[in-house]
């Protein structure tokens, strides 16, 4: 019996992240905030501890949670990032 | 399909038992469920020679319908593909066949018929009334078993084409006959989270799937084409740990066209458009889209709509503009509009004698949603109000509007009373305790349609979508009668 497939089997497959690196000193690290409540305590930690071991951190911020990141947003970190960090919290 | 030499089945106890071991003879199809069968079983039960009963039936289903009627020749069972049944085009039960040594059929019964039994089977029978009896419908006219011997609603479980209900498979021709002649290339947009594309061809195939009839698929259509408006955010509903869903209300001659249902029982169940379409919507988010409940969509609980929420505006009963009139489209066109939105909340009224009464209580049941002390909401809450709230409204002289102001300036409390235990805004926080917070930021955020029975005083808020900035989208439904 031929079916039509209600499922787009050419959505691209996720793509699987860079290996993590074996140290941070000195590495581009961006924090991405989601713009959920209270991310921004969450990733203050995270740049203390990140800037202890000796990395640039760097800031980033999306308008929403609830959307994908802006194009210039995405872009900013590939072009001056080694590292990201997209966290969030509530 | 198996030629009959070749057919295995089971005897009662479940061992295999060719078919071909009882040629030259007769065979008497039959199953428990049809009267016939059992009539004509008792009837023949005391024959001895060349006949078997090969039922449709499992073994343990097929021996207790030989113990029921007694019969004392052999017995098969057919398990799931009837291949005996099919092999010999059996459409009607009791059906007896005649067969030679090669399984080549030489007469055929159909039914019950005394004299027509004793010549093929040349025996005399007992001589009882009735002595002819039609037959009743085989099972392999109504299972669901195709040839090959696949369950074609249990394949589509396994291929993952369903929301957790059976489904109509989306076969080539149901699909084409739902696409109607439109191009079933043409792209509505891609589905989020995972981005799948929704062309027409898919989307028909979601209709399909759901059960929709292709007068439906229009608004199928516009209703996916709403949800694909940037500006509803479906990215954000389709992966969010709320449980809200997308909501569509029809407004338009199109409703009576396809008999949407607009009145008793206006949220459901039982109506098949109103079913469907909203289905088909859900299924498109969830298949093409790849919002799977439990997989990209994190849901925690979600809730029943979101397997189909699909409301028909009950502008016969309405004196107001019906909601897509409000929204800027013409009167006699026809539209969906899209609300994120969760589960409805049932309001109980049936005492309040005055407009502002009834609004008092129509607007103090948002407080229920979302969360108790969570001052002022801040995206829309959608009213389902019934003709009996509308006709108290409408006898005092209340438009739309009015009811709109009066539930927002019902419903406030002191920003002191919001700081409890439970979590609440900035805006609380920041208040002096005095202030008046309202239950929503702007009357706007109140939508308002009218649906359900003329009788019984219960309308429905259904509570918000925070967060996603999910405006409500009315997209006009390309439509001809």
């Amino acid at each position: 019996m031929e079916y039509v497939s209600p499922i787009d089997t050419s959505t691209r497959p996720p793509e699987a992240p860079n290996a993590r690196p074996p140290e941070i000193a000195g590495r581009r690290v961006w924090l991405l905030d989601i713009a959920k409540n209270r991310s921004a305590e969450f990733l203050d930690r995270l740049e203390q501890l990140l800037s202890g071991e000796g990395a640039k951190v760097r800031r980033a911020r999306k308008p929403t949670f609830s959307k994908p990141a802006p194009e210039e947003v995405i872009e900013k970190i590939v072009l001056h990032g080694d590292l990201a960090v997209e966290a969030l919290a509530d | 399909m198996a030629p009959a030499e070749e057919i295995v089945l089971s005897n009662i106890t479940g061992g295999s038992a060719p078919l071909s071991e009882f040629f030259p003879g007769v065979l008497v199809f039959a199953h428990s469920d049809c009267p016939t069968s059992l009539l004509a079983l008792r009837r023949l039960a005391g024959v001895s020679n060349g006949i078997v009963l090969v039922a449709e039936e499992e073994p343990a289903a097929a021996a207790r319908l030989a113990r029921r009627t007694r019969v004392e020749f052999p017995v098969l069972s057919q398990a799931a593909g009837l291949a005996a049944s099919r092999a010999f085009e059996i459409e009607t039960v009791p059906t007896a066949v005649r067969v030679d040594a090669r399984g080549r059929v030489e007469e055929t019964v159909v039914g019950w018929d005394h004299g027509a039994y004793e010549r093929l089977l040349d025996t005399s029978l007992p001589r009882e009334e009735p002595v002819w009896k039609p037959g009743c419908a085989s099972r392999t006219m109504h299972d669901w078993t195709d040839a090959e011997g696949l369950d074609v609603i249990e394949d589509m479980f396994e291929r993952g084409w369903t929301d957790g209900l059976p489904v109509v498979p989306p076969t080539r021709e149901r699909v084409e006959t739902m696409l109607g002649g439109r191009d079933p290339t043409r792209s509505l947009g891609h589905v989020p989270p995972t981005l799948g594309e929704a062309t027409l061809e898919r989307v028909a195939a979601c209709a399909v799937l759901a059960g929709c009839r292709p007068e439906y698929f229009p608004v199928v259509v516009a209703a996916v084409e709403a949800a694909l408006d940037p500006a509803f955010n479906l990215n954000g509903q389709a992966v969010t740990t709320q449980p809200a869903g997308q909501v569509i209300v029809v407004n338009g001659p199109v409703r009576n066209a396809i008999g949407l249902n607009t009145e008793m029982g206006a949220l459901g169940p039982g109506f098949r458009p109103n079913l469907t379409i909203g289905r088909a919507l859900r299924l498109v988010v969830a298949l093409t889209g790849g919002g799977y409940p439990g997989r990209l969509d994190r849901a925690t609980l979600g809730h029943p709509g979101k397997l189909s929420f699909c409301i028909a505006e009950n502008e016969e009963a309405s004196p107001w503009e019906p909601l897509h009139v409000e929204r800027g489209l013409p009167r006699g066109s026809s539209a969906v509009t899209l609300v994120a939105a969760d589960a409805p909340l049932s309001i109980s009224d049936h005492r309040s004698r005055t407009p502002e009464h009834l609004a008092a209580t129509l607007g103090w049941a948002a407080v229920a949603s979302w969360s108790p002390f969570w001052w002022p909401l801040d995206t829309h809450s959608l009213y389902v109000l019934c003709p009996e709230h509308v006709d108290l409204f409408h006898a005092h002289g209340w438009e739309k509007e009015r009811v709109r102001l009066a539930l927002y300036e019902a419903v406030r409390r002191p920003a002191g009373e919001l700081r409890g235990p439970g979590e609440t805004t900035a805006r609380v926080l920041a208040a002096p305790p005095e202030e008046e917070i309202p239950r929503w930021d702007d009357p706007a955020r109140i939508l308002v349609v009218v649906a359900g029975g003329p009788a019984g005083r219960f309308s429905a808020v259904l509570g918000p979508c925070l967060g996603m900035d999910a405006e409500v989208v009315t997209k006009e439904v390309e439509w001809s009668t």
